[in-house]
């Protein structure tokens, strides 16, 4: 499978494939149902310093071709994921990236220095999360915040290449992916959830009770890949897409807007063999196009009239 | 995993019963487990985009049976799938219902939440216990599958909220009347019922085990969206509905957190 083999920020990837953070746990409750060792990669679960017990019920509400979720960034904490399930995750022949996060600069410093040194692939840190009320969002709605988080974590981390994961959630996402090239950034994954709201008119209530979450799933697709794009047309590092991805055909538009890599996220709630699919889909598409490698899409989209 | 219908019955305007041929699955069912139905039933199909979690009403051979209420467009769908279509499902998913030997059962049930009640009254009554069923509807269209049950059970009480089948009265009504004398009480229906039917098991010192429902997405202990805050000693501890669950022990649900 060598035509889909990649390599992302000096790691070397089997397949381009990557199971995004929240949406696979720590990747062993899926074990039970494929293989996934068959994946590029897996972004796991969102880590702070201590454990995180979330955000109150109801927490995911679905949506037209999506879901919204304020799950609010749950984690069992950077100690007991690395005693617990690191060691059990790394049994699997796939590529582990850790998705982390803090409340404020010094907290992601924290558990960066921590991720740094434990037997990882990759760090993403989240600054994009729009479910919990510190750290997270407001370090990914200013550049000026997140070139700081940015650059303080990039002094903290010697060993292993940094995404940065950016949030759609603001009018224009190009000097955002700019401060984190600047700051020291690997590269980028983009995007996170959208910011939406779902209301129960019989009961004139929001369905979830942080009354916004996180849209996800095919329904914000579009979005992503304009964003993908955007991103693509100002910095020169990597670039991670994600976003509704749920055929093999939407990870192909992803490479041709300049992504390296592709997350799928929501669809693995719907079927979890949908990624292994993926991988399948894109190994036929990238022999039919007569492609030596996956990575000779990136970028190639055709804009001339 | 797949399956191929071999029924998709209508009990009325409300309910459906499908039956499903899937060896694979039948062999290491358990009672009380559920499977997560791909709704769309088409591939691929983004709307609906989630699977949905139904409670499996029994195993026979090959086969198993999903109730089905018609509830929104997922539902729906699955009312357009023919004998001799092929399903997609995950399972076999969450922990279901011990079976206990020789002992007064009480099996409470609300509507749809009668579906994974049947298996363990079978079991229950194969193993020597005396099974009664307390069975609660808006009216006589929930009142379904009961002469399924008939030969595994020693009784069975129906209410109904206008009084169309049954005593004109909630199903705790009769239950909470006898329920000390029951060892063991095994419970599945709406929210507040369930409540109800625990408290009365705290008050009269009779286990019960309910089976709850939250929304989720995955089934597989991922999404976290389906948390139940259970009592463990002093503290408050998380539960997912899809993995710890979806049985729980009743007297220990944090049941203002679950009823919202």
């Amino acid at each position: 499978m060598s035509v889909l083999k990649v390599n992302i920020c000096g790691v070397e990837f089997k397949n381009p494939v990557i199971t995004a953070s929240g949406t696979f746990g720590y990747g062993l409750e899926y074990a039970r149902f494929i293989d996934i060792s068959k994946l590029g990669g897996i972004s796991v679960k969102g880590i702070s310093y201590n454990e995180v017990r979330g955000n109150p019920m109801p927490r995911i509400m679905e949506t037209t071709s999506g879901m919204l979720n304020a799950i609010g960034l749950q984690n069992v904490g950077v100690h007991k994921f690395l005693k617990e399930k690191l060691p059990l995750l790394r049994k699997y022949d796939t590529r582990v990236i850790v998705n982390f996060w803090g409340k404020t600069i010094e907290e992601y410093v924290q558990v960066a220095e921590i991720l740094d040194n434990a037997d990882i692939d990759m760090l993403e840190m989240n600054i994009s999360c729009p479910n919990v009320k510190e750290g997270g969002i407001a370090f990914g709605s200013d550049p000026s915040m997140t070139a700081k988080v940015v650059s303080e974590c990039r002094k903290a981390i010697r060993n292993k290449p940094l995404l940065v994961k950016l949030s759609p959630n603001v009018t224009d996402i190009k000097p955002f992916a700019k401060a984190c090239e600047d700051s020291g950034a690997d590269g980028i994954s983009a995007i996170n959830t959208l910011l939406g709201m779902a209301v129960n008119i019989h009961t004139r209530k929001p369905y979830i009770s942080n009354v916004t979450g996180g849209l996800s799933g095919p329904a914000i697709k579009p979005v992503a890949v304009r964003m993908v794009h955007e991103v693509s047309k100002v910095v020169k590092i990597p670039i991670v897409g994600m976003g509704g991805i749920i055929r093999w055909e939407d990870a192909a538009e992803f490479f041709l807007v300049g992504a390296s890599a592709v997350q799928v996220g929501t669809a693995n709630f719907v079927d979890p063999e949908l990624t292994l699919k993926i991988v399948d889909g894109l190994e036929k598409y990238a022999k039919s196009q007569g492609l030596s490698n996956i990575s000779e899409l990136t970028g190639k989209v055709d804009l001339s009239k | 995993m797949k399956g191929i219908i071999l029924k998709n019955e209508r009990l009325n305007d409300k309910y459906r019963l499908m039956e499903i041929e899937s060896p694979e699955f039948a062999q290491t069912a358990k009672p009380g487990q559920f499977v997560m139905v791909k709704t769309g039933l088409q591939d691929y199909l983004a709307d609906p985009l989630l699977r949905r979690p139904f409670g499996v009403v029994d195993v026979r051979g090959n086969t198993f049976r999903l109730l089905y209420m018609l509830v929104g467009k997922g539902t729906r769908l699955m009312t357009e799938s023919p004998a001799g279509s092929v399903i997609e499902f995950s399972s076999s998913l969450g922990n279901g219902f011990k079976s206990v030997k020789n002992q007064n059962i009480a099996l409470a049930a609300g509507g749809v939440g009668i579906a994974p009640l049947l298996w363990i009254a079978k079991l229950l009554k194969d193993d020597g216990c005396r099974v009664t069923l307390y069975f609660g509807g808006r009216n006589q269209e929930d009142i379904i599958l009961a002469d399924e049950f008939r030969p595994h059970i020693d009784k069975l009480i129906i209410t109904t909220d206008d009084g169309s089948i049954g005593e004109k009265a909630l199903v705790t009504a009769p239950f909470e009347k006898d329920a000390a004398g029951f060892d063991r009480v095994y419970a599945c229906g709406p929210k507040r019922m369930l409540q109800a039917v625990s408290e009365i098991c705290v008050k009269g010192g009779v286990p019960v085990d309910v089976s709850l429902d939250e929304r989720m997405a995955c089934g597989m202990g991922a999404c976290l969206g389906c948390i139940i805050y259970v009592r463990e000693g002093e503290e408050t501890v998380q539960k997912r509905c899809c993995v710890e669950g979806p049985v729980f022990d009743g007297s220990k649900v944090v049941w203002e957190s679950v009823c919202r």
